[in-house]
């Protein structure tokens, strides 16, 4: 192993050991299992979709909620701590370069937050499970075809929303290498997941034939620069199968994913590096 | 051999606000430190002396200047896998425990995994802080968080230890002991960067000090140098009765030399607290 | 230059991540049939917007239902409507939205706009029939959507047939949902024969027996008890097409 990626490795190990042991995020982690869970209870309300598709959802909601709010605040906090402690004076005048600071304070928090989904998934599919047992017992005595849910597709799933929150993670470091203050970082990084929730809307249009060359150089500026976050929201489809999902169709999300990472985490470290601390 | 920092005229301006307002907290410095010695640099809050030391480093780019740390260009990994640094009032992880702490800030400063263990006891040892080690953090005191701070930035065996304040908020007992490690340090041969506005410790411990105001180099010199007062003398006499002082007084005058004032010598404040609290360590 | 070097690279990387998305984008947006649809656009910002953010859409396409049936008690045809079909557009899956909006369209909403402009003494017969024929045709499109996306679409197909019917008064299109009905995996057991009945009345007496006759034989004759309701309706159509007896359908043994 290389001195550099030994390096990262430590920022990353103590960053990750620094993050859960955060409140916030034992919070959040509780929330959205207690969400997973009572879903179950909540069933009643359901108007007919399918018990397993409301818990499924239930289940996604959590997990997109919380964790959305866990990769924006959390890599926030995480990074801040470090300016505003001036623990990041006494790491960055070592042998440490911004790079290898930054990647580190990345993968910790993307191990975090690989901490949460597996939590996450593993419970909700648990949950289906159990419940799938009870309605495959219960068509069967009725004689109807039961609906029934993917182990390989919850974990298609958990594995893109695992790579969702780290292109959200990336995007925070970034904006946290320009900004000054905390409150700025979270409100632009929380914009920045709306925004890239809603990207399909101009990606849509892109693939569309348009009159005006400005307009279509607008939509094609804005699929550039802004990540297309709504295609890892393909849960319904991999995990129930309603309409299936191919699976060069997830390689391609996923080394999509990794390419945003890739890219916004560059952006950072070209941005950190001309930071003053 | 060349110094163990050597400052060229350096300049660093701050932008304020959107107008790009400049404030120059650096202004056209030169300094040469030297290798082995405790050098000081002194001066009052906002002269520049913190802002000189992170550009240093490399935590801040100069606006104008050249910088060298042991003769690399500074904010390179070689100059600065030879430099320890413990900056102002630091704080770290408070659920690592002191040994995790200075493993992990040796591992990032390039210690080897075989030298590892050596490495991490022996900076422990040097601060006073072995028997305190294995506990979190969050429990020590302010100047045990110092003493391991000091472990922290000495822990890869460096040539040039940078220190910001170490003492600042610290009791005469744990100043006095982080006095004792930066001799320890000169002792082995290393270079001692001192930032402080704590004049006597300053004193006590440097060879060299540099005086800065307002961005810019007022006085820099061998300590004895700059505080010796060659047409005065001090003479500590005992048992002196006003017959003797009388004949004394006669006597210099027969010389042409004058006596000017006469007073009882007195301890420091520091100096007495130090005398009854001796022995007493914060732990 | 090396700053200069890094932004263009960090530009490509950021071009070249966008343009894999759009690649990954066309591969994956059929399996997310929820977003995109107009139904959402006058809704935008009311909350929905959590629906299309990611998941919840289930609970917030009840939460919609349960508001549009506040409104279906207020007889508010706008709002009902599209609340309605917003539930439908949040979570297409559930085929008990597209039924309920298709019923309430096509069945409900003609009356409110009628009571609306003043009651039925007020409004002219032919009026009251075109709005009926409008909303029907509404509720039919609505249906047709619902039955492209439910994987047990009989209760839609009836829904759409029972419309084109009573109406629509279009026989041929009932008679096509209701083939559609019936001969879909979850065909209730009323579908084909009310088709061939309707197609009878419609005139298409040798077709609707020959299609009942085969319905019957391949589809429920192997069934329990074979349907004797059926074989009584269809022993009646041989009757009034005047058949030979070895045209008829041969007597099963427990046929009275």
């Amino acid at each position: 192993m290389t001195p550099s990626l030994q390096r990262t490795l430590w920022i990353s190990r103590v960053t990750f050991l620094e993050a859960v042991r955060q409140r916030f995020f034992a919070f959040l982690m509780v929330l959205g299992a207690a969400m997973v869970l009572s879903s179950v209870s909540f069933r009643v309300f359901d108007f007919g979709h399918g018990e397993l598709k409301f818990i499924a959802d239930f289940g996604f909601g959590g997990m997109f909620l919380f964790g959305s709010v866990l990769s924006v605040v959390m890599t926030a906090q995480l990074f801040f701590s470090e300016i505003d402690n001036k623990t990041a004076l006494t790491l960055l005048a070592k042998p440490l370069s911004r790079s290898e600071f930054l990647i580190g304070k990345f993968f910790g928090a993307w191990a975090v937050l690989g901490v949460f989904v597996v939590v996450l998934s593993g419970l909700l599919g648990g949950v289906m499970w159990a419940r799938e047992q009870e309605l495959v017992a219960m068509a069967e005595q009725a004689g109807k075809v039961p609906v029934t849910f993917s182990a390989s597709g919850m974990f298609q799933f958990a594995l893109l929303q695992w790579l969702r929150l780290g292109v959200v993670i990336t995007i925070v470091l970034t904006v946290s290498a320009l900004a000054r203050t905390f409150l700025f970082t979270v409100v632009v990084g929380s914009l920045a997941v709306v925004a890239g929730q809603l990207q399909w809307i101009a990606q849509d249009a892109v693939l569309k034939p348009t009159g005006s060359a400005l307009y279509g150089a607008f939509l094609w500026l804005s699929t550039r620069l802004l990540p297309n976050l709504q295609q890892f929201n393909i849960g319904d489809a991999l995990v129930l199968g309603a309409t299936g999902v191919p699976g060069e169709a997830v390689v391609e999300v996923a080394l999509s994913g990794l390419a945003y990472m890739v890219a916004y985490l560059f952006i950072g470290t070209l941005v950190f590096r001309r930071r003053e601390i | 051999m060349s110094s163990a920092i050597s400052v060229r005229r350096l300049t660093k301006d701050f932008q304020i606000g959107i107008r790009g307002l400049k404030l120059r907290a650096v202004d056209n410095l030169s300094l040469e430190i030297p290798r082995g010695q405790v050098y000081g640099l002194l001066g009052p809050n906002g002269c520049g002396k913190s802002t000189t030391l992170k550009v240093v480093l490399g935590l801040v780019t100069a606006t104008a200047g050249e910088i060298s740390i042991l003769g690399h260009p500074s904010a390179t990994a070689e100059a600065r896998s030879r430099t320890g640094f413990l900056p102002e009032a630091p704080y770290f992880h408070k659920f690592l425990s002191g040994r995790e702490l200075v493993t992990y800030c040796a591992r990032l400063s390039g210690v080897l995994p075989s030298d590892l263990t050596t490495a991490v006891e022996d900076a422990l040892g040097l601060a006073a802080m072995t028997d305190a080690a294995d506990r979190p953090i969050g429990t020590y005191s302010k100047g045990m968080l110092q003493r391991i701070g000091f472990a922290q930035a000495i822990v890869h065996d460096p040539e040039l230890v940078i220190l910001d304040e170490p003492t600042a908020g610290v009791d005469p007992v744990g100043s006095a002991a982080i006095g004792r490690m930066i001799h320890a340090m000169r002792d082995k041969g290393k270079t001692v960067v001192l930032c402080s506005h704590l004049l006597g410790q300053v004193e006590q411990v440097c060879d060299r000090v540099a005086i800065m105001d307002r961005g810019k180099l007022v006085l820099e010199g061998r300590v004895e140098d700059v505080l010796a007062r060659r047409d005065r003398h001090v003479m500590t006499i005992e048992a002196m009765t006003p017959a003797a002082r009388e004949a004394a007084e006669a006597a210099l005058a027969a010389h042409g030399a004058q006596v000017t004032s006469v007073t009882h010598p007195r301890r420091s404040l520091e100096d007495l607290f130090r005398e009854l609290v001796t022995g007493s360590r914060d732990a | 230059m090396r700053r200069y070097y890094a932004s263009g690279l960090a530009l490509l990387l950021v071009v070249g991540a966008g343009a894999f998305s759009e690649i990954s984008w066309r591969s994956v947006r059929p399996s997310i049939p929820e977003i995109g649809r107009k139904e959402l656009e006058p809704t935008l910002g009311q909350g929905v917007l959590l629906g299309i953010l990611g998941g919840l859409r289930t609970v917030v396409a009840d939460l919609t239902w349960i508001r549009s049936y506040v409104l279906w008690e207020r007889k508010d045809r706008p709002g009902c409507e599209a609340l309605m079909r917003t539930a439908c557009a949040l979570d297409p899956h559930s085929r008990y939205f597209w039924e309920n909006t298709g019923y309430a369209i096509g069945f409900d909403m003609a009356h409110w706009e009628i009571r609306r402009r003043g009651g039925y003494a007020k409004v002219p017969a032919e009026t009251q029939q075109r709005l009926f024929q409008q909303y029907a045709r509404r509720g039919i499109d609505v249906l047709d959507e619902g039955i492209g996306r439910s994987k047990a679409p009989a209760p839609l197909l009836l829904c759409a047939a029972q419309l084109a019917e009573t109406k629509l008064k279009d026989h041929a299109l009932s008679v096509r949902y209701y083939q559609q009905a019936a001969e879909s995996h979850d065909a209730p057991w009323f579908a084909a024969r009310i088709c061939a009945v309707i197609m009878w009345e419609d005139g298409r007496k040798a077709e609707a027996y020959r299609w009942f006759r085969k319905y019957w034989t391949e589809r429920m004759l192997p069934k329990d008890d074979g349907y004797p309701d059926d074989l009584r309706q269809l022993r009646g159509m041989e009757t009034g097409l005047r058949l030979k007896p070895e045209e008829r359908i041969p007597r099963p043994s427990w046929e009275r």
